[in-house]
C-alpha cells in the first residue's frame, strides 16, 4: 500500500476558500474511510478502493442561487488521486489541476495527491463560472504537481483511446469498467496498480504492476489456470468469439490483451506492454 | 439478428447469478421473507402512473399518491375496496415500521411517507405504533418491536451496487453496512433473513416518481439524469419489483444514450437475491406485470 503521509499533508480546509463570486461557505465536514458512508452511502466504496484518507465536504450558499458543493479528497498518493479521477471521465476538459472534466455543473479534477469534485445543484451561466473559479482556486492552493504515475505509460500508444484509460487497484473497479470474472483472479488489491485501455475493434489491454516479481508470477499462474487453461505455451488462447487473449508477465508486470484479432496482434501488443513496463522502471 | 457467441467472460458473469448457485445455500431457500411466488405462481407487480403525481414544484401530490397506491393495493390483493386491501397487509395490533430512504437528492419524500402512515392508521393501527425511519432503524423503538414493515424507496442507479434497490434499502438494518459491500453488494438479500426483518415485510413500494438512470461524481447524482416518470412499482415481492424498476432504468438509458449501455457495476445483487438467496422472483416469465394509469413513455 502507498505510504501514508497524511500527517504531513496540508489541512484540507486551508485549500478551500471561504467564498467565491458571492457564494459563502457554510460548515466544514470531514469524513474518513470509516465515516464516508454517512456522507455518500455505499458509493464511498469507490474511494475506499483507492485508499482514500479523508474528504472535506463544504457547501457554498448564495441567496437566489443554487448551492455549490465541494468535496476535496486526500487520496494519499498521486496514483490514487489520478486513479479515482479516471473512474469517471464524462465531460469536457476544463483545464483545471493536472486533469479535469466538466459536465452538467460537475467539475472533477486531480492534482498531486488530491481529487476534487465541485458540483452546482443547478447549472446556469453564473453557477458554472463559480464552479470553475472555485476549482481553479483550490487547484492553485495545492502547492505541488505530481509526476505522471509511471503505470500510465505502460499501455501501447498506437490506437489507444486515451479517454478510456482507467487506473485502479481492485478487481471490483476492473469489473466496473470491463467485466473479467467475479473472483479476483489477478490478485488485484491495495498493493497493486493497474491500467486498462481500449483500442479499436473492441480490443482492450490490462496492465498490472505488482509489488514483487513473485506476486506477478503467482497472479499469472492463477489467471492462466482458471481463465485460460487452453492457452498455448506462449500464453495465447483463442476465445469463444473467435478473438484472441494473450497473457504475459515479466518482472513485476503482467499484461492481458483481450479481444485481439489475431495471435500475432495479441502477442505484439503484449510484448510492447512488457517492454514499456521495463522502460518505466517496473 | 446474428447469433451471439457466449464468451468465457459472459460465462463467468452468468455463472454468478445462475440458478445452480442457489443449490449451494439450501438453508436460505426456506422462509421466503419477501413473500415471493411459489411454484408456478407468478409474482404480481403493479406499475401505477399518473401525470398528476407531482406538483408544480416537483414534490409529490399527496392526494394523487394516495389514489395511486390505493389502486396498486387493490390490484395486488384483488380487493375492490382499497382499505380492505390495505387491511390484508396490516392488522390493527401490528407495530409498523415504514422503512424509508433519506438520500438527500432523491428521498422517499415526506409526502409519500405520510400517505403510507395515513393508510396504516386507516387500518386501525394507533399512531404511536407506527415509525418512519431509515438510518436510525436499529435504534428506533418502533422498528425494534415492529411486527410489520413497509419498504418504500426511490429507484436509482448506484455506483457500487448498480441500482439502489428495494433489496438494498434494508442495509440500514445491519450495524456495519460496509461489511455487506463485498462483490458490489452481491449478497444484500441475506439481510432479509436477519431477525430484525425476516418475515415482516408486507409491502414493497419502489418509487419511480423521479427515478435516476445514470450517476456521476462522488454523490453519483446529476439532475441531468433524473426524469419525471410519475409512478410507483408495488409488490409483495421485492425482487420482482426491483427487476421491473431495473428494466425501466435500462430502457431509459437506451432512450437517452441512443445505445445499450449496461449499468456499471452490474446490479447482480437483484438476481442473486433470487438465484442464491431465494428471496423472490427475478425471472420475467414468472412476473405478472399489471400496468395501471398513464401509459405515455412507459418504457416497459
Amino acid at each position: 500500500m502507498a505510504q501514508d503521509t497524511t500527517a504531513d499533508a496540508p489541512d484540507l480546509a486551508v485549500l478551500v476558500p471561504s467564498d467565491v463570486s458571492g457564494w459563502n461557505a457554510t460548515e466544514v465536514e470531514v469524513f474518513d474511510p470509516e465515516t464516508i458512508f454517512d456522507y455518500i452511502n455505499g458509493a464511498g466504496e469507490v474511494y475506499r478502493s483507492y485508499n482514500f484518507r479523508r474528504v472535506l465536504a463544504r457547501r457554498f450558499e448564495k441567496p437566489g442561487a443554487p448551492d455549490l458543493v465541494v468535496d476535496l479528497f486526500d487520496m494519499g498518493s498521486p496514483v490514487d488521486a489520478l486513479g479515482v479521477f479516471t473512474h469517471d471521465l464524462e465531460g469536457e476538459d476544463a483545464s483545471v489541476g493536472q486533469g479535469s472534466t466538466y459536465k452538467g455543473g460537475l467539475l472533477s479534477f486531480w492534482k498531486d495527491r488530491y481529487f476534487a469534485s465541485i458540483y452546482a445543484e443547478a447549472e446556469n451561466e453564473e453557477s458554472r463560472a463559480a464552479v470553475l473559479d472555485l476549482g481553479r482556486r483550490i487547484a492553485s492552493a495545492i502547492p505541488d504537481e505530481a509526476p505522471r504515475p509511471a503505470i500510465m505509460d505502460v499501455l501501447p500508444e498506437k490506437g489507444l483511446d486515451t479517454a478510456t484509460v482507467r487506473l485502479f487497484r481492485t478487481h471490483h473497479v476492473l469489473n466496473y469498467h470491463f467485466f473479467v470474472a467475479d473472483g479476483n483472479l489477478l490478485d488485484l488489491g491495495p498493493d497493486t496498480s493497474a491500467v486498462l485501455g481500449s483500442y479499436p475493434d473492441g480490443l482492450r489491454i490490462l496492465a498490472i504492476a505488482y509489488p514483487s516479481a513473485d506476486a506477478a508470477l503467482e497472479a499469472f499462474q492463477k489467471f492462466r489456470e482458471i481463465y485460460m487453461p487452453d492457452a498455448s505455451d506462449a500464453g495465447i488462447a483463442r476465445t469463444e468469439d473467435g478473438r484472441t487473449t494473450a497473457l504475459r508477465s515479466s518482472g513485476r508486470g503482467l499484461v492481458v490483451v483481450f479481444g485481439a484479432a489475431s495471435e500475432s496482434d495479441a502477442a505484439e501488443r503484449a510484448a510492447e506492454s512488457l517492454s514499456n513496463f521495463e522502460r518505466s522502471g517496473f | 439478428m446474428a447469433k451471439r457467441t457466449i464468451t468465457r467472460r459472459d460465462f463467468l458473469k452468468a455463472a454468478s447469478v445462475a440458478p445452480l448457485a442457489a443449490s449451494f445455500v439450501p438453508a436460505l431457500k426456506s422462509g421466503t421473507p419477501g413473500h415471493p411466488a411459489s411454484g408456478a405462481e407468478k409474482a404480481r407487480v403493479v406499475l401505477v402512473r399518473d401525470p398528476g403525481a407531482l406538483r408544480a414544484d416537483g414534490t409529490p401530490d399527496p392526494d394523487v399518491v394516495r389514489r395511486m397506491l390505493d389502486e396498486a393495493v387493490s390490484a395486488i390483493t384483488g380487493e375492490t375496496d382499497a382499505l380492505a386491501g390495505w387491511k390484508t397487509f396490516i392488522r390493527p395490533e401490528d407495530i409498523v415500521g415504514i422503512k424509508s430512504n433519506v438520500w438527500r437528492f432523491i428521498p422517499t419524500t415526506p409526502e409519500v411517507e405520510q400517505v403510507l402512515k395515513g393508510r396504516v392508521m386507516d387500518t386501525g393501527v394507533a399512531e404511536d405504533r407506527i415509525g418512519i425511519d431509515d438510518r436510525g432503524v436499529l435504534r428506533n423503538p418502533v422498528f425494534q418491536q415492529a411486527t410489520a414493515l413497509i419498504n418504500a424507496r426511490p429507484a436509482r442507479t448506484h455506483n457500487w451496487s448498480g441500482v439502489g434497490s428495494l433489496i438494498k434499502n434494508y442495509i440500514t438494518f445491519v450495524p456495519r453496512p460496509a461489511e455487506w459491500h463485498g462483490d458490489t453488494c452481491a449478497d444484500l438479500a441475506k439481510i432479509w433473513y436477519l431477525p430484525e426483518v425476516k418475515g415482516k415485510t408486507r409491502l414493497n413500494i419502489l418509487s419511480v416518481l423521479t427515478p435516476q438512470f445514470h450517476g456521476v461524481g462522488p454523490h453519483s447524482f446529476s439532475k441531468e439524469y433524473v426524469w419525471e416518470y410519475k409512478g410507483f412499482i408495488v409488490s409483495r415481492d421485492p425482487v420482482a419489483a426491483d427487476v421491473i424498476g431495473l428494466r425501466i432504468l435500462e430502457a431509459k438509458r437506451r432512450e437517452f444514450f441512443g445505445e445499450d449501455r449496461p449499468l456499471q457495476p452490474t446490479p447482480h445483487h437483484v438476481f442473486l437475491a433470487d438465484t442464491r438467496h431465494g428471496l423472490g422472483v427475478s425471472s420475467e416469465d414468472r412476473i405478472e406485470l399489471v400496468r395501471i394509469g398513464w401509459s405515455e413513455n412507459i418504457l416497459i
